[in-house]
């Protein structure tokens, strides 16, 4: 539990981090922005076999991004409950392997951004067009698939090398 | 024997309170994705202790990156240096003619008995701890907060002109909103001058195709030519006048030929921010 742990908190201060080194912006996004906590979060899901532990992570990093990155109320909470939810659908058709943790990945970026996009339209706290949606999701693919390759090889390595199946 | 069965909840019953629980949470979006929401105490306190926990973290990354970058400008440094000599001479007339409109502005005040004119402000200088995760927001995270003074509607501005204005504040943060956000909420009040004249418009929001700012509410009528630059007017209450917005980019008319719609190009670089400084009325003393 705790190398899922220091995962997701690694992940959680790269995006603050990485976001003062890498240009980018709505306008001008960038190849080498992806959100790392969600990636962290898919790429751990696979070794909890107690949920419950995994959504008492889950919701803290949530609270956690709602407050200091994005200065919302909830609204991560909810989004990162419903990625939860896609990847244990998801666990139906894929087994756990480098190919999928990359495809789940990206589909987990896909559903954060798209439904972020259409709640904060609806409630006309900004007003964006589709394309600006289809910029970030494209421009956000590569890192994605760099940070799931390299988080989805060091948290292999740290659970083989101390034996641990399966957080129960 | 015990009865296992469990009572199956009908479609339609499971479909009405999914309908309720989106509708509940629409509701509680709505609300709190306002922009004059104000943090709660936990919630501010939460932001301190992690942004205090950042600071830290990311000291040695950002040494090293300062070191990286420091050596890169250098030879950007000298060609500046060069430049900046030539104009040293002309600089010392400008401050000399700026002490004498400054002691005539004290003076027409203390005629005028006001207190303020809409150009007094104070500078407080911030470093940006991180910025736009998740890109909607549009919004800074800056490492000065109500500890240090700053009131949510101050302005934020860098060396090349404005940048946005803080929306919220904790005691050792603040949230900068920054004006290439499409919020016809918060418009702004600005002039645009052309040698002697001087036209007041509003930016009414920020055209992410072309990359620039549109304003509106200037008639037909005025004259504005491409490369006029266009500054806050200080109307409205919240931005001090005379600070660079950008310089006019092109013109177009609105569908009844009526008003101008003028696409400003902005002055800052809005993907390189990494100080600013807020701007403080001398009337929110």
């Amino acid at each position: 539990m705790i190398i899922a742990i220091v995962s997701v908190i690694i992940s959680f201060f790269l995006d603050g981090l990485l976001s003062n080194y890498f240009n980018f912006s709505l306008i001008n996004p960038s190849i080498f922005k992806t959100i790392y906590t969600i990636v962290a979060l898919v790429v751990v899901l696979p070794y909890f076999n107690n949920d419950r532990k995994y959504l008492y992570i889950l919701f803290v990093t949530a609270i956690l991004f709602d407050i200091v990155y994005t200065n919302t109320f909830i609204l991560n909470i909810i989004l990162f409950f419903i990625i939860y939810l896609l990847n244990k659908f998801l666990d139906f058709f894929m087994p756990h392997n480098l190919l999928n943790s990359n495809i789940r990945s990206i589909l987990s970026l896909i559903v954060y951004y798209i439904l972020s996009f259409s709640i904060l339209n609806i409630v006309k706290y900004n007003e964006y067009s589709l394309s600006l949606l289809l910029n970030i999701i494209t421009h956000s693919i590569i890192m994605t698939i760099i940070y799931t390759t390299i988080l989805y090889f060091i948290t292999k390595y740290l659970y083989e090398k101390f034996n641990i199946k399966q957080i129960r | 024997m015990l009865n296992t069965k469990r009572k199956k909840i009908p479609v339609k019953y499971i479909v009405i309170i999914i309908i309720v629980i989106i509708m509940i949470l629409f509701g509680i979006f709505s609300y709190t994705l306002k922009e004059d929401r104000k943090l709660n105490v936990v919630e501010s306190l939460i932001k301190d202790a992690v942004v205090g926990v950042q600071k830290v973290v990311y000291a040695p990354f950002n040494y090293i990156f300062n070191l990286f970058s420091d050596f890169q400008e250098l030879e950007k440094i000298k060609e500046e240096n060069d430049i900046l000599k030539t104009s040293i001479d002309r600089n010392s007339a400008i401050e000399t003619e700026n002490i004498e409109l400054r002691r005539q502005i004290e003076a027409l005040k203390e005629e005028l008995n006001i207190d303020y004119v809409l150009t007094d402000y104070e500078y407080l200088n911030a470093t940006v701890i991180s910025r736009n995760i998740g890109y909607w927001y549009n919004t800074l995270t800056i490492d000065k907060g109500s500890h240090n003074g700053i009131e949510t509607d101050m302005v934020v501005v860098n060396s090349t002109g404005l940048i946005g204005k803080i929306i919220s504040t904790t005691n050792f943060t603040s949230e900068v909103r920054l004006i290439t956000t499409s919020d016809t909420n918060n418009k702004i009040s600005v002039s645009i001058t052309n040698g002697e004249n001087k036209l007041n418009g509003l930016i009414n929001g920020y055209d992410y195709e072309n990359k620039t700012l549109e304003v509106e509410g200037i008639s037909n009528t005025e004259e504005v030519a491409i490369g006029d630059k266009v500054y806050t007017s200080g109307l409205g209450g919240i931005f001090p006048s005379g600070i660079l917005i950008g310089t006019v980019e092109s013109i177009n008319t609105d569908e009844y030929d009526l008003a101008k719609i003028i696409n400003v190009k902005p002055s800052a670089d809005f993907d390189d921010i990494n100080y600013v400084s807020i701007l403080k009325r001398k009337s929110d003393k």
